[in-house]
């Protein structure tokens, strides 16, 4: 079978399999219903300060699993749905930005910057349409390179990686991840090591449970899903409380503004914006496309690459629709390019790319990684099936968000009003709940609120989480890995440094770590 | 029961009969789970025990309506999975699947397994591993005879097994024919097939997973790892005939911790039995395809079956000395 029979049988498997109903006799599957409802839930989410598309993917996964099963059919409608939520998270981002200077997440931050004013002229209608067009261009972009880059770099990696290169990457991932999340390097390569060895409790080759102190509880190691969703989402949790426990006498106040003159989008102002999406989206795919820089720095790369390329007036910052199209082009173009890693190597690049992993390790049939995009003469390759199934899902996401995203997101404006100390309590209890649904005992409640303690003190050090559940997720890979590579070169204690690729991925490594570090000791 | 009193004899025997009575009653009425079902899998998700286990727990939900939740539990061939088994609740509502070697040669080959032969109730088999030894076709050996030959001229092959039985197989062949190969265990047969087809190992030890690469051309089987001649590739000789005298053959088995309820056990066992053997469902389509039809063995009949697995571990143990 080749190529196209794959991505024609992933594209009939999105549209044609399970039907629920049909529109005038145009059957309708679980997947797009999936896409659909989820792309709706991400705008939604998006577009309400304090809760973001992660915690929405977060708290939806075990939710959706406990819905579908286990099982490969599973796949697509789950995958569907948290595919969907990145998409409209991204895009419901704006929404406050632009109409009360509050960013609904922090990729929006530099949205506030030319979005309020414009708001604040009587165009919010124009600023929101501009975000819309601007951050659905940045993120079909960015789907392109994913579907046409990620077989390609699978195939280069099952030719040349063996086991010591694999190893090593990881090794490499970990040290990139490490030094450039985060406010310093060595806190970050704490914050990873602390996530290693978590990850070592109770897991490992041997029969023996290790540093599990006899307790069977902790035989198998702590649920995976509880200490990630601790860390990250009850982590943030209680800091925000925190937070809103310190500002409580700080009030704002909500302005009305009046809706007068252009508010909307001609063919000109395309014109205009159209080259600050081009870069912006260029930037983000190449943010996305390395392990751990998130959207956050693809959108203040983006609006700073813009300012500097813009000329006339008004300028960034006084209401120019190309600083709106500059930071929301990058920071939508993260999200399809972050899931090169996680398709061909199966390892993941930021909060988002972490729950698609975690989706395809709770349900079977597929394992992200080289082997998904291996063409088998005369067969299918049903993983392959799979991913151009969840490209598929993407595209018509996208398509989604073309057309109706825009109109979804114009509504969005009231969900400002939902207060934040209502808004966090119900986030916890739906982990909480989710955790409990899932794991089906208390432990894992239990493990849940003692990581997302860990997360919070996390934060109040200024430690990243990220390299922490990055380094959680892989710690398994990277053991496993590191002892194969050990027994398949005849236990060779040198393994990492016997091939020139494993040499160059294990320098490179040491390199960024040094590199990061002494540009932290020229900025202090 | 000798010294007891006439009256209390009377009593016991009453009590035995009401006992009785009440055994028969509840079988009856047919075992019904009382909660959701938990299947952990001894092996990575995608690979031939991984998928029986999936297709079977869906095939249940739907005929008798058991909310059943597979997870993955990979490690040390499947021993990590049986160690936490066996301290789960023993109530027929935590099950795990993985191969009869666990509970013989992977136990005994382990140090610390942490469990024994009756920690577990054994409930039902699904079908035989069709193990061979398995190579890429564009390597040139037709059969293992020529992986001797090369390597007895000082080449060094990676070798992957699914489990220390293999590695000690890949011991015993070493000795017995002076030659080195670098083992390496893997998690899983489909892990071993993915490190052979992008070349990370030159061989391997395939369980059935081989069967369509093998029948397209793209795979060879080496040699067979049964007492007899692989149904798919008859030209290939038995390790037993190589003067390896032992059937690392397996079969794919439900297990739970010892003491379900009898009940219990001859529900899960009927109920599974019924899936696998019943050639519509995708469970059987599966098995028939890759391992050459259901082998379904319960009760009495697979605790003799465990125990001639100990037998025959030990005969290779010994061999190992």
């Amino acid at each position: 079978m080749g190529l196209l029979d794959h991505i024609w049988l992933g594209i009939v498997t999105v549209f044609t399999v399970d039907p629920v109903f049909s529109i005038a006799g145009l059957p309708i599957s679980m997947t797009i219903i999936m896409v659909f409802l989820g792309l709706i839930f991400g705008i939604f989410v998006g577009a309400t300060p304090g809760i973001g598309g992660p915690v929405a993917m977060a708290i939806s996964l075990p939710i959706l699993i406990s819905i579908f099963g286990f099982k490969a059919d599973a796949l697509l409608p789950v995958l569907g749905f948290l595919v969907g939520i990145m998409k409209g998270s991204t895009v419901g981002g704006a929404v406050p930005a632009i109409l009360f200077n509050t960013p609904g997440t922090p990729d929006s931050l530099m949205t506030t910057l030319d979005g309020y004013p414009l708001t604040k002229k009587g165009q919010p209608g124009k600023a929101l349409r501009v975000a819309h067009f601007s951050s659905v261009s940045g993120d079909t972009i960015s789907d392109i390179v994913l579907i046409t880059g990620a077989p390609f770099l699978a195939i280069i990696v099952e030719r040349f990686l063996d086991f010591p290169e694999k190893a090593a990457l990881i090794i490499l991932s970990l040290a990139f991840v490490s030094a450039v999340v985060g406010s310093n390097v060595w806190k970050g390569l704490l914050a990873a090591l602390l996530g290693l060895f978590m990850a070592y409790i109770g897991t490992g080759e041997d029969g023996h449970p290790r540093l599990s102190m006899g307790s069977d509880n902790l035989a198998n190691g702590f649920p995976l899903i509880s200490a990630v969703l601790g860390v990250l989402i009850l982590g943030e949790v209680f800091k925000s409380l925190e937070d809103m426990w310190r500002e409580m006498r700080e009030t704002s106040t909500i302005t009305k503004v009046e809706v007068k003159g252009d508010n909307k989008l001609h063919l000109s102002d395309i014109r205009k914006i159209l080259p600050f999406i081009g870069i912006s989206a260029s930037i983000g795919t190449m943010i996305g496309a390395l392990p751990g820089i998130g959207s956050t720095l693809a959108a203040t790369l983006g609006y700073a690459t813009g300012r500097k390329i813009h000329k006339g007036s008004p300028a960034f910052g006084e209401g120019a629709i190309e600083g709106i199209a500059a930071t929301e082009a990058a920071n939508s173009a993260v999200a399809g390019a972050n899931l090169i890693p996680v398709l061909s190597l199966g390892i993941p690049g930021n909060i988002s790319a972490v729950f698609i992993l975690l989706a395809t390790e709770s349900i079977g049939g597929f394992v992200p990684g080289p082997q998904v995009f291996r063409l088998v003469p005369d067969q299918i390759n049903q993983e392959m099936v799979y991913a151009f199934g969840l490209f598929t899902a993407m595209i018509f996401a996208n398509g989604l968000n073309w057309t109706f995203g825009g109109v979804f997101m114009r509504w969005m404006g009231v969900m400002i009003k939902i207060p934040k100390q209502r808004l966090l309590p119900i986030v916890l209890l739906l982990t909480l709940t989710a955790i409990y649904v899932q794991q089906t005992n208390m432990f894992a409640v239990y493990v849940t609120l003692g990581f997302g303690f860990l997360g919070y003190f996390m934060r109040k050090l200024n430690f990243s989480v990220l390299a922490f559940v990055i380094a959680y997720i892989l710690a398994n890979n990277l053991e496993e890995s590191m002892r194969q590579a050990f027994a398949v070169t005849g236990a060779d204690p040198w393994f990492l440094f016997a091939s020139p690729t494993s040499i160059i991925f294990v320098v490179i490594s040491i390199l960024v770590v040094i590199f990061f570090a002494r540009n932290q000791k020229d900025l202090n | 029961m000798f010294a007891l009193t006439n009256t209390t004899t009377r009593l016991a025997v009453a009590g035995l009969a009401a006992a009785a009575f009440m055994t028969t009653f509840t079988a009856q009425a047919e075992w019904k789970p009382k909660g959701p079902i938990s299947v952990v899998i001894g092996f990575a998700a995608g690979g031939g025990t991984d998928t029986q286990a999936r297709l079977i727990s869906a095939e249940l939900k739907k005929r008798k309506g058991w909310n059943m939740i597979p997870s993955n539990l990979s490690g040390r061939g499947g021993v990590v999975m049986a160690r936490k088994l066996k301290s789960m609740p023993n109530d027929g509502l935590s099950i795990g699947m993985a191969v009869t070697e666990v509970f013989g040669y992977n136990m005994l080959a382990s140090k610390k397994s942490g469990y024994k032969t009756s920690d577990f109730t054994y409930i039902a088999t699904t079908t035989s591993s069709q193990m061979g030894i398995v190579a890429n076709t564009s390597k040139g050996w037709k059969t293992f005879k020529d992986v001797i030959a090369a390597a007895k001229k000082g080449k060094v092959f990676k070798f992957a097994g699914m489990s220390a039985k293999h590695a000690d197989i890949n011991f015993l062949i070493e000795q017995k024919y002076g030659v080195k190969f670098n083992t390496v265990v893997l998690r899983g047969g489909r892990k071993v097939m993915n490190a052979i087809i992008a070349g990370d190992v030159d061989l391997g030890y395939g369980a059935g997973i081989q069967a369509k690469a093998v029948m397209s051309g793209k795979m060879v089987n080496l040699a067979s790892g049964l007492g007899e001649r692989l149904r798919i590739s008859p030209n290939a000789p038995t390790l037993v005939e190589m003067g390896i005298p032992y059937d690392i053959g397996a079969k794919f088995i439900f297990v739970a911790p010892a003491g379900i309820p009898a009940d219990a056990r001859k529900a899960l066992a009927d109920a599974i039995g019924e899936v696998i053997n019943d050639p519509s469902t995708k469970a059987s389509k599966f098995v028939s395809k890759r391992y050459g039809g259901p082998d379904v063995v319960t009760g009495k009949k697979l605790d003799a079956y465990i125990a001639n697995e100990i037998k025959a571990a030990k005969v290779l143990m010994k061999l190992m000395k």
